[in-house]
């Protein structure tokens, strides 16, 4: 979550006047010869209590850091738990353990970051079963670190949380959640309290209520008190912020509150690190309906499976001017999103980025966009940024300001890393050996570090595989914007169609071909046809697994070659290809893979990872949104009323956990079986023969 | 004649990605490639070239049968070597040192072993020269007919053409045969062009025979394997034991048939015109039996970043009456 120095954070109206100074902030260019990359593995920490049948979350982040941060001391000068001493032993750094919003949460990042060595490839899951095994040593025995999106009962009116504070703070004035929910470092619970004081009231998160058979209707949240009467904000609901159908929230706590599974890669050099940005765009919504995660809110199954709108209202700090709902008079724009929302720039100066695939109701900051360009910087890059900083800095501490430092990153990040798009761009921050990086945010993180490990290694493969085949994704971002509404689908993955771009092989060779005769100007870029022409709705099987040739193929839409004789080669080029249809991701990076001389060990492991990410496409393996609604609906003290009860939630707890520990030791491979397949585990044996051989 | 044929580099055609890839072997990629840069020269041609009145390779939608270029405006005939298509090379972007190059060569079936020394020497000069760099990392050979079947456990093996043809059609057996050409492979490994050699389709028992006798180790053992989490335990074992790293790998040992190479460059609809549509036929392509000799795969990715930046193949074919059999 960006960088956590210590310092006396400002209030809301100071942090206001300082927000001009932080905007201005100079970057620069590195060049960086390997990729390096990591992941980012997000805990929810939970404590059983068998006797009474129940499971609570657990506010133990700092003891854990703290804990972890004496071990860590102590292996250096040689004697730790048996866990970390097996660093040495691995060969690999210690991971590196932080703090999260919720003081219930915990993230875990590899010590060193990865490179794209078979090697490491093969390192990750290990390492991510490492980290989880530290986490859990450091807890106690009944606690474990457990890595679904959101624990499913935040914010019922049972103590839920361990130890237990009561609700309706200063800070976060919620009814549903107490502010000692927050990390309690200073950063945390003031971006909580900036957000509220900002949009004059609390966050307002409804979720569409799942109807299933006993539900009522109108279904009205009982759990909404309709007679507080502590703070201002407690009118919220009396002016109807809770709204029949939904489950209401009304703090950020319900949205920072959950775990994401997310991937940064440092670019080559700022050229590199701006296509990948905008390659991966269009990704972002589908990998989030393939990794959909999250069924239940505050006790009630919803109708939608993911997390991604509850973050983005959560933190969505737009004042009644910038929402439309008044006229302008103080704030500068209306903004059409929250600040945590699908990202709305392309950036990369690409031949092939057509001005119609833009959005057109981006927001520009236009006078400090007219200052960058004065900086010499260029129109795209320079409209991303002045469109990141129509927001205001939510947390700014008051050091920074006595020594504002204008060619400081730290004002930049601070910016940066409280605008929460699916992707993010990141510059090299001033005082490391660090290039640019660009951060993949949107997929949910999964419940074994099987699946987590999978998801990190195919985003990984397609960044690869978009370089070496200078694969084109793009598609109108509006077009994106809408796909991120459609991953919310109950069960997407199946039942929704997504916009993606019809062919997204280059057919670029023609300069080439036109250099034998003479002719040593570029060919013409094939005559674009209608964008609209260039993509179309699609399965996510189809994206990932392919589709074969049909009458929507690129090759008989565009390219008549009586009227556009420059794009035939291209044409031609496709039908030879055996063209027409979509090729699917898996076998683009199939191909790839093939292409590499890689040693069966690393193939047939990748292959597996492959694998199980084409059956969860096509459906053959349930999405963990899938299974944990599956899994309510059948308990036996499910009412079909929507509510998910404390046993309920204890049972399926207590599940997750057999699966992750099952799939961690290569066992078993019944339970979780509509999600893994036994892929996290008897394959592993399989290849444990390999390993075996080889050891 | 000698036809040399290309793809140039495939990764930015987007001809090299087979949709529906499987573990089975397959040529598909070679033949897609070489196809889609015949048909994208010839566009070039037509576009720019003199006779651009009347030609087009595309069907037009009414039916009207495609007219092609003449094959001398977008081939290029040196000596008596034509190139199919006529070929720029394309030297890698970044310092040498940034890449690892490998390269595998495919001696083809029916090809007298006594040319293999002078072919090794075209193919990697080929390869060199379209990279512009001055070594190979790694160059791995496919001897014809050799192939690995894991069904058998690795105990034995499935037919090896090498050993059984090789009686027939070189009077000597496979395994001298094939370290005869090792040989041949030593001495670019000696003369520092290639830096480590490997094999493929061996099994243990074919690595057991032939390792005695090399001079430089082969490193990497190239497999196909149907579900490739299945590989014979004593080949796993072995390899190890001989610090042999196994590799995987879809091509096909007779990856460029005769009978493809004609319908590739034939004067049917799918074909490029080169060839006349038999020996002898008079349809204004080149006359007499077609011989594919060998083809090279090469690669060249940017290691610390795991890009591939050029990947294509050359292939060799005589064309002519005298492409025979003899040594």
């Amino acid at each position: 979550m960006g960088l956590l120095a210590l310092g006396t954070a400002l209030e809301w109206s100071e942090a206001r006047k300082a927000a001009n100074h932080v905007r201005d902030w100079g970057i620069e260019g590195k060049e960086r010869d390997a990729l390096l990359w990591g992941d980012e593995i997000e805990y929810l920490v939970v404590a059983f209590e068998h006797d009474r049948r129940r499971v609570r979350l657990s506010l133990c982040q700092a003891e854990i850091l703290k804990a972890l941060a004496k071990d860590e001391a102590l292996s250096k000068s040689g004697g730790c738990v048996a866990e970390l001493q097996k660093s040495s032993k691995l060969g690999q750094s210690l991971p590196t353990f932080h703090p999260e919003f919720g003081r219930f949460m915990l993230e875990a990042t590899p010590g060193k970051p990865w490179s794209i060595n078979p090697k490491d490839l093969l390192d990750v899951e290990p390492n991510m079963k490492w980290r989880r095994r530290i986490a859990k040593d450091h807890m106690a025995e009944n606690e474990y670190p457990i890595t679904l999106t959101t624990f499913p009962r935040l914010g019922t009116k049972d103590e839920y949380i361990k130890p237990y504070f009561p609700p309706s703070g200063p800070m976060l004035r919620s009814q549903f959640v107490p502010d000692e929910i927050a990390n309690p470092h200073i950063r945390f619970p003031t971006l909580a309290a900036n957000i509220r004081s900002r949009r004059g009231k609390k966050v307002e998160i409804n979720v569409p209520v799942f109807k299933d058979e006993k539900t009522p209707s109108p279904f009205k949240d009982p759990t909404v008190d309709y007679n507080l009467h502590r703070w201002p904000e407690d009118d919220d609901v009396r002016n109807g912020a809770a709204k029949d159908g939904y489950v209401y929230m009304d703090a950020m706590a319900f949205g920072m509150g959950s775990c994401c599974l997310q991937i940064t890669f440092q670019a080559k050099n700022i050229i590199e690190g701006r296509k990948l940005y905008d390659q991966l765009s269009p990704l972002g919504p589908i990998m989030l309906a393939l990794t959909a995660a999250t069924p239940i809110y505050k006790g009630f199954l919803v109708d939608t499976d993911v997390r991604w709108n509850q973050i983005s209202r959560a933190v969505d700090d737009r004042t009644p001017e910038e929402l439309g709902e008044k006229p302008l008079n103080d704030d500068r724009w209306r903004i059409p999103k929250s600040r945590y929302a699908s990202n709305s720039t392309y950036i990369s100066q690409d031949p092939r980025l057509r001005p119609e695939y833009m959005d057109p109701d981006l927001i520009v900051d236009e006078r400090l966009k007219q200052k960058l360009l004065d900086g010499g910087m260029d129109d795209l890059l320079a409209t991303h940024f002045a469109h990141l900083f129509i927001r205001d800095p939510l947390v700014i501490f008051a050091e920074d300001l006595n020594e504002l430092d204008p060619e400081g990153g730290n004002h930049f990040e601070n910016l940066q890393s409280t605008n929460w798009q699916h992707m993010r761009f990141k510059p090299p921050p001033p005082d490391a050996d660090i290039g640019w990086r660009v951060e993949f945010r949107s997929m949910e993180i999964q419940i074994t570090d099987f699946e987590n490990a999978a998801f990190s290694i195919f985003i990984v493969l397609i960044t690869r595989a978009i370089l070496s085949y200078d694969l084109n994704f793009y598609i109108p971002i509006p077009r994106t914007t809408e796909n991120m509404e459609t991953a919310h689908i109950r069960d997407a993955v199946t039942q929704a169609k997504f916009w993606f771009r019809k062919d997204p092989l280059p057919h670029h060779r023609s300069s080439h071909a036109s250099r034998l005769n003479g002719n040593h100007t570029a060919a013409p870029l094939p005559t674009p046809g209608p964008v609209e022409d260039e993509y179309r709705l699609m399965t996510i099987s189809e994206i990932f697994n392919g589709s074969p040739a049909n009458p929507a193929s690129p090759s008989t839409n565009n390219a008549n070659p009586l009227d556009a004789p420059s794009s035939a080669a291209a044409a031609a080029a496709a039908a030879a290809a055996g063209g027409g249809g979509f090729p699917g991701l898996i076998p683009l990076l199939d191909s790839y893979l093939n292409s590499l001389d890689l040693s069966i060990q690393t193939r047939c492991q990748l292959a597996r990872y492959l694998d199980f990410i084409r059956k969860r496409a096509d459906g053959t393996l349930w999405t963990a949104a899938k299974w944990i609604r599956e899994f309510v609906r059948k308990h036996p003290e499910y009412e079909h009323d929507s509510r998910v009860g404390e046993g309920v939630v204890y049972d399926l707890l207590k599940k997750v956990v057999e699966v992750e520990e099952a799939s961690a030791a290569a066992e078993g491979g019944v339970v979780g079986w509509e999600m893994l397949g036994g892929m996290a585990t008897a394959e592993a044996e399989a290849h444990s023969v390999i390993d075996a051989a080889g050891a | 004649m000698k036809l040399i044929l290309s793809t140039s580099n495939i990764m930015t055609s987007g001809s090299s990605v087979i949709r529906r890839p499987t573990v089975t072997k397959s040529n598909v990629e070679l033949i897609n490639s070489l196809r889609a840069n015949i048909v994208e020269a010839q566009a070039a041609a037509s576009i720019t070239g003199a006779d651009s009145s009347t030609s087009s390779i595309f069907e037009i939608s009414d039916g009207t049968p495609p007219q092609k270029s003449g094959y001398p405006s977008w081939t290029r005939k040196e000596g008596d070597t034509l190139y199919i298509p006529a070929h720029e090379p394309t030297p890698l972007a970044e310092p040498r040192s940034s890449y690892k190059i490998t390269v595998k060569l495919f001696y083809l079936p029916g090809i007298p072993p006594s040319r293999r020394c002078e072919h090794t020497k075209q193919a990697i000069s080929l390869v060199l020269k379209e990279l512009g760099a001055e070594s190979i990392d790694l160059l791995i050979v496919s001897y014809p007919g050799v192939s690995f079947d894991a069904d058998d456990d690795g105990d034995s093996e499935a037919s090896s053409a090498e050993d059984d043809s090789a009686v027939s059609d070189d009077g000597a057996h496979g395994m001298e045969t094939m370290v005869r050409t090792w040989r041949v492979l030593e001495a670019f490994h000696d003369n520092g062009i290639i830096d480590k050699l490997g094999v493929s389709e061996f099994s243990s028992d074919r690595l057991a025979k032939f390792l005695p006798q090399t001079k430089i180790r082969p490193s990497k053992d190239q497999i196909n394997v149907k579900d490739c989490c299945v590989v014979p335990k004593t080949l796993i074992m072995y390899a190890k034991q001989e610090g042999i790293e196994l590799l995987t790998h879809n091509d096909c040992t007779d990856i460029l048939p005769s009978g493809t190479i004609r319908e590739l460059l034939g004067p049917r609809k799918e074909g490029a015109g080169v060839l006349a549509a038999t020996a002898d036929a008079d349809d204004g392509g080149l006359k007499g039996d077609i011989a594919p000799q060998w083809v090279i795969k090469y690669t060249a990715v940017v290691e610390d970043r795991g890009v591939i930046e050029n990947k294509g193949y050359f292939a060799m074919a005589q064309v002519g009456s005298c492409t025979g059999e003899e040594s």
